[in-house]
């Protein structure tokens, strides 16, 4: 009979006992000195463990039985043994003392990780990299490889797939505004909230499964169940309208209005029928795009029809504004508001999106103006004494005949913002536009600054009276140490070059004790107000959010 | 006993790799030690780190790339500090650290006592949160 035999330095009673419990297993016992010599000679050795507590000795083991592809389970008398195991990577190490069950677990899995002796770290790191490609790490759903797998033999049982295309379509400059992180928090959100709502559904389980492309769209296949009527396209529709629903819900929730608005799900429908000539990955990977397209042209009429509300709201001046309040950091005094100009009409309610569809449309300037003549009106109309009034101006728009230093009765309440993101093409020309604004008393901040690779220089062409922080390096600010010592340099440079920083996108305690505590000079964001249409004045008793 | 949780410290240089798991060490932190990016990835399951000193330029996948595959670890990512051994003087180096999720950065040559601070203020952020 063909036995294995398992080496060993060990002479406790269990590993016999362990032994039994595989099939035809036998021990040879060495001492700790002569085990590596062992490896070289003894007959049918599948598996060596060690007990030998010399750090020298143990390593000589496991580079002898590497070195002939064998794995090796380490008996641990301690942490420090324990470590010493991991480093030399042992395939298994257990704590002494142990039981038969345990070793003879041990050994098993042992077998199963064991690598061929000469497979260089790599192929580890890269047997780990395959295993996460499986599965998103982010929403832990199972990548396509896996679901194509899972779906073979339902889909050869019934001969047809339905393919749903849920595309998940946020405005580009998310990312932008808010950093990866944030776009990261809010897919993470809508993946539960999927999962929720199938495992909540009567079609979920084998039936209807999920996918995940790894960016942010997801693939739902519905396979008729054996014995039942296939769904119909009218089921499958009112399906994925609740589950629009359920998601967008989810999302404002957890994220609020704001990014809300800056998400669309849009869905397309193909169906696949099995062909045995045709290899299966390939018939469905030709359903998924066919319902990508059909989710697509749903996004193009989408996107048409907003340009239409867009002329509307442009032709009845149907913009208002919101102010958020900015305040001074140590006293929560309200220092001054931020315009942020919405559509009146709920498809224009988020700036970014007003903006972006008339940037597609050619109507930025345009809508430019209504927003700038709205948001001055509150000068008048909602500023308290002394406050001061922020407002957003692209630097394209400077390229505006109509915009002017005159626009305002008052320029020096007003800050005009400008985004460090934007490329300005001629800066020269526009350095003379500022020049000439500036004298005028208006006063300018740099928008977003920091949320670039260009640092500090590029801000003092500008020469701000205010530098906004980008809210990618507030977020969570609290515990990442590398945004706080941005955050300290740029405040050094700003009291450097007589400017105030702003920390916007403030949401929760920790990070408004954070930039306080690194010197920032005005903080703005949820933690301490939500943007209103009537502004209040004073100092406000802030309590921390539940 | 362990009552410190693990440090695995990265860095393919053998002697600074051993310089800095004396000194954690004697502070009562289990450390292990791994001498490339693909090692460290090899043993980041089983050792489980609460904390990873990273070195930057190493041979092969470097600090960079560990620090977002660890990131990206689907049980373990979330929870540990990266903590990158690498000097980040401009503006540039900090964004790009950020980009790949790292936590903090110490500065080479190494200063221990601050690399001390510098272990203690992550692993207390780290107990803050949970």
């Amino acid at each position: 009979m063909n036995q294995s035999t398992l080496l060993t330095d060990s002479g406790d009673p269990q590993i016999t006992d362990a032994l039994a419990q595989l099939d035809a297993w036998r021990a040879v016992v060495v001492p700790s000195q002569e085990v590596a010599r062992a490896i070289g000679h003894e007959r049918g050795v599948r598996a060596v463990y060690v007990t030998a507590e010399s750090p020298p000795t143990l390593r000589e083991i496991v580079e002898c039985a590497h070195a002939k592809g064998l794995p090796v389970i380490v008996g641990c008398k301690d942490d420090a043994a324990r470590r010493r195991a991991i480093e030399l990577r042992a395939e298994e190490w257990l704590r002494l003392p142990t039981d038969a069950e345990e070793i003879a677990g041990r050994v098993r899995s042992a077998i199963m990780r064991q690598l061929p002796g000469d497979a260089p770290n790599g192929d580890r790191a890269e047997r780990a990299e395959q295993a996460q490609m499986l599965y998103d790490f982010m929403t832990g759903l199972p990548t396509l490889p896996v679901m194509i797998e899972r779906m073979r033999p339902q889909i050869k049982e019934r001969g047809e797939l339905v393919v749903v295309y849920f595309n998940f379509v946020r405005y580009s400059k998310i990312e932008e505004i808010y950093g990866w992180e944030k776009l990261d928090a809010v897919l993470e959100t809508t993946a539960a909230g999927v999962k929720e709502f199938l495992d909540g559904h009567s079609m979920q389980a084998s039936r209807v499964m999920v996918s995940y492309t790894n960016d942010d769209d997801f693939i739902f296949f519905h396979v008729p169940p054996a014995g039942e009527a296939r769904a119909s396209e009218q089921q499958i529709t009112t399906l994925v309208g609740r589950l629009q629903e359920h998601v967008a819900q989810r999302i404002e929730v957890a994220h609020g209005e704001d990014i809300a608005a800056l998400f669309e799900i849009y869905v397309g429908l193909a169906r696949v029928y099995y062909n045995p000539k045709l290899r299966l990955e390939r018939l469905i990977y030709r359903g998924i795009r066919e319902a990508a397209t059909a989710a697509k042209s749903v996004e193009e009429r989408e996107r048409a029809r907003r340009v239409d509300d867009l002329r509307t709201s442009l032709r009845d001046r149907a913009v208002y504004v919101d102010y958020h309040p900015i305040v001074v950091a140590t006293t929560r005094q309200i220092f001054g508001y931020e315009a942020l100009a919405r559509g009146v009409m709920r498809s224009l309610r988020s700036p970014e999106v007003m903006f972006d569809v008339a940037a597609e449309a050619d109507m930025i300037w345009e809508l430019s103006r209504l927003c700038r003549s709205r948001a001055i009106e509150g000068i008048e109309t909602r500023l308290g004494p002394g406050e001061l009034l922020f407002i957003n101006v692209d630097p394209h728009d400077f390229a505006d005949p109509a915009f002017t230093e005159a626009e305002v009765k008052d320029p020096s309440r007003v800050v005009i913002e400008i985004t460090e993101r934007t490329a300005i093409k001629d800066y020269p020309k526009f350095r003379e536009r500022l020049k000439a604004f500036r004298a005028q008393g208006y006063r300018f901040a740099v928008d977003d600054a920091g949320s670039g690779y260009a640092g500090l220089g590029s801000i003092a062409n500008l020469e701000p009276d205010f530098i906004k922080l980008d809210i990618s390096l507030i977020n969570a600010i609290d515990s990442n140490f590398i945004k706080q010592n941005l955050v300290e340099s740029m405040v050094k440079f700003a009291n450097d070059h007589g400017a105030q920083v702003i920390a916007e996108g403030v949401e929760r305690s920790e990070e408004f004790e954070t930039v306080k505590s690194l010197g920032v000079h005005l903080v703005q964001g949820f933690f301490l107000h939500r943007p209103i249409t009537a502004p209040v004045s004073g100092v406000i008793a802030v309590s921390p959010k539940a | 006993m362990d009552t410190l949780p693990p440090i695995l410290v990265v860095d393919d240089n053998h002697d600074n790799a051993e310089i800095i798991r004396q000194y954690l060490e004697v502070r009562g932190y289990p450390i292990t030690v791994a001498y490339s990016g693909d090692e460290a990835l090899a043993v980041f399951d089983q050792v489980k780190p609460a904390l990873v000193l990273l070195d930057v330029m190493m041979p092969g996948r470097d600090g960079w790339e560990t620090c977002r595959l660890m990131k990206q670890h689907p049980t373990l990512g979330r929870k540990v500090r990266i903590v990158m051994v690498t000097a980040l003087d401009e503006w540039s180096d900090k964004r790009e650290a950020l980009q790949t999720g790292a936590d903090d950065y110490v500065e080479k040559p190494f200063d221990l006592p601050k690399l001390a601070t510098t272990v203690q203020r992550n692993l207390a952020m780290l107990s803050a949160a949970s």
